[in-house]
């Protein structure tokens, strides 16, 4: 294995409830330096849940979660859903802001802020942003303190197209420099073009872990989404919500 | 590039608190409360006639207005100073930096503190200008002793009506932490002031009517409520020096232990409860 494969992050038998309602149960994986892996799966099958705990943010039930990556100041970036930030303050500040608890100086913050091509934007206000802007300030702000994973949910959620292709070729860039890169999306084409790994969520259990031409050889379809329309149990068009009979 | 050690505690809190200084009171928005609040403070102090007697006078007539503004103010600038930063996503990631629940609750503290000291000094001090110029008659001992009125009584009043506000900031701060909607933030901040204007000071008139405080420990039980603690230490160190002697209305020593314990415990609730 070179270091380029080496795990950084592992989940072992990982259960997550709310009161009586569980939305994970026994949920393992490994996430290794220098790939793509992206979770997908219907809504409400606990996508964010899984995020949220694999980032840190919430304690798992049982099981364990354990970072095994090399020594950093910052261990996981984290992408909200939702990515807002302090009104108030311009996308550099608020950055530099963000790298200044990460040890790092402005400049090292403006120059990830270039890297996902928004260094025009540094002077202007965090609350005039569009909503594919705010991503991007979000997604130079996880990876500030070069943490060896960086967690994205849904970062691609509700843009337009190019948008859309742009933040998938930053992530691309991101595992291309030895990143553990793991992400929640809808866009299953892009999924499929830039994921080395896909996991398929469905009702808490993880049913698939594989490449997507794997996924899509186990179902017997030509593209990822005819897979993910095979795979998952909840009828089309339904939301199988977690804890209820259905 | 990337740095190899986390950055010490001085440098986390110095970041945050200038981040809350730069969103929360640099801004046009704190300039037009600042001017307000001045404004009112000036006219309560003009109309009650006590600026023309002198500054104990111009005290007598501001303490209180202040008990009503002062928890008002510091409800305003902390009451969603924590709870915002939750709902934007903000607090979780944090989580991912190397930054301890206490540098946040402390460091978002502080820079709020650095605002509410100005709304309370930037009006006081101004006041102190019409007394020096109108107060009649014109002092001409600058001491504190009984019976003489003086600008030194006057800041005495201003210093513990920011140790006052400071701790009902603490006490705003914790509210934040606590609630999980601004609609709940709005409620818990009423709440909270309403709790702190009458309920406890009538929790400590009941217990007195109940017997569970004699006579002697009133004056200790007042420190129970932080309006009740402000106000017997504004008396005793303030005005009642100046008046002469009589029967102690509060004791100091209680008070000030009473208001360091509200608002430190505040902030211990705060931290705890972001750490949960």
């Amino acid at each position: 294995m070179t270091d380029a494969e080496r795990a950084v992050l592992e989940l072992s038998d990982v259960d997550r409830s709310y009161g009586k309602v569980s939305v994970l149960e026994g949920v393992s994986l490994t996430l290794r330096a220098g790939s793509v892996t992206a979770l997908i799966g219907p809504n409400g099958s606990g996508k964010t849940t899984l995020i949220r705990t694999l980032a840190g943010l919430d304690d798992p039930t049982e099981g364990t979660v354990d970072y095994c990556g090399p020594e950093s100041v910052r261990q996981i970036g984290y992408l909200p859903q939702q990515p807002a930030f302090r009104p108030g303050q311009s996308v550099s500040d608020t950055l530099a802001f963000y790298a200044t608890l990460a040890g790092e100086s402005e400049s090292e913050a403006l120059a990830r802020l270039e890297r996902v091509g928004l260094a025009d934007a540094a002077d202007r206000d965090v609350d005039a942003l569009s909503g594919g802007m705010t991503r991007l300030v979000g997604i130079a702000q996880a990876t500030i303190g070069s943490p060896p994973v960086v967690v994205l949910d849904e970062p691609a959620s509700g843009l337009d197209p190019a948008m859309c292709v742009h933040i998938f070729d930053v992530v691309e860039q991101l595992a291309a420099n030895g990143t553990a890169v793991f992400l929640s999306s809808h866009d299953l084409a892009l999924v499929e073009r830039t994921a080395d790994r896909v996991v398929l969520l469905d009702a808490g259990d993880i049913i698939h872990d594989g490449t997507p031409d794997a996924l899509c050889d186990e179902r017997g379809t030509s593209s990822l989404l005819e897979a993910f329309e095979e795979s998952i149990a909840a009828e089309a068009g339904t939301v199988q919500v977690q804890g209820e009979a259905t | 590039m990337t740095a190899e050690t986390p950055p010490d505690s001085g440098t986390l809190l110095r970041t945050i608190v200038f981040r809350e200084v730069d969103t929360a009171i640099l801004q046009p928005s704190y300039a037009v409360f600042l001017t307000v609040l001045t404004a009112v403070v000036l006219g309560v102090a003009w109309s009650g006639g006590g600026i023309q007697a002198g500054y104990v006078p111009t005290v007598v007539d501001l303490l209180t207005p202040l008990e009503l503004l002062i928890p008002l103010v510091a409800i305003a600038l902390g009451y969603r100073a924590i709870r915002n930063d939750e709902r934007r996503g903000e607090l979780d990631v944090l989580q991912t930096y190397p930054v301890a629940a206490w540098h946040l609750v402390v460091g978002v503290y502080i820079g709020r503190a650095i605002g509410v000291v100005l709304a309370v000094v930037v009006p006081l001090a101004l006041v102190m200008l019409p007394v020096a110029a109108y107060g009649s008659p014109p002092p001409l001992i600058y001491a504190t002793h009984s019976g003489a009125d003086s600008p030194w009584l006057y800041l005495r009043f201003l210093v513990l009506t920011v140790l006052f506000a400071l701790v009902l900031l603490a006490i705003a701060v914790a509210v934040s932490t606590l609630v999980t909607t601004t609609r709940t933030a709005i409620a818990a901040g009423t709440l909270t002031l309403v709790i702190l204007l009458f309920g406890l000071d009538i929790g400590i008139a009941y217990g007195f009517a109940g017997g569970y405080f004699g006579e002697t420990s009133l004056i200790h039980s007042l420190a129970l409520s932080p309006l009740s603690a402000y106000r017997g230490l504004v008396f005793e160190t303030a005005i009642a020096v100046a008046s002469g002697t009589g029967p102690q209305t509060a004791s100091p020593m209680s008070s000030v232990v009473g208001l360091s314990l509200w608002g430190l415990g505040s902030l211990f609730v705060a931290t705890r409860t972001l750490q949960r």
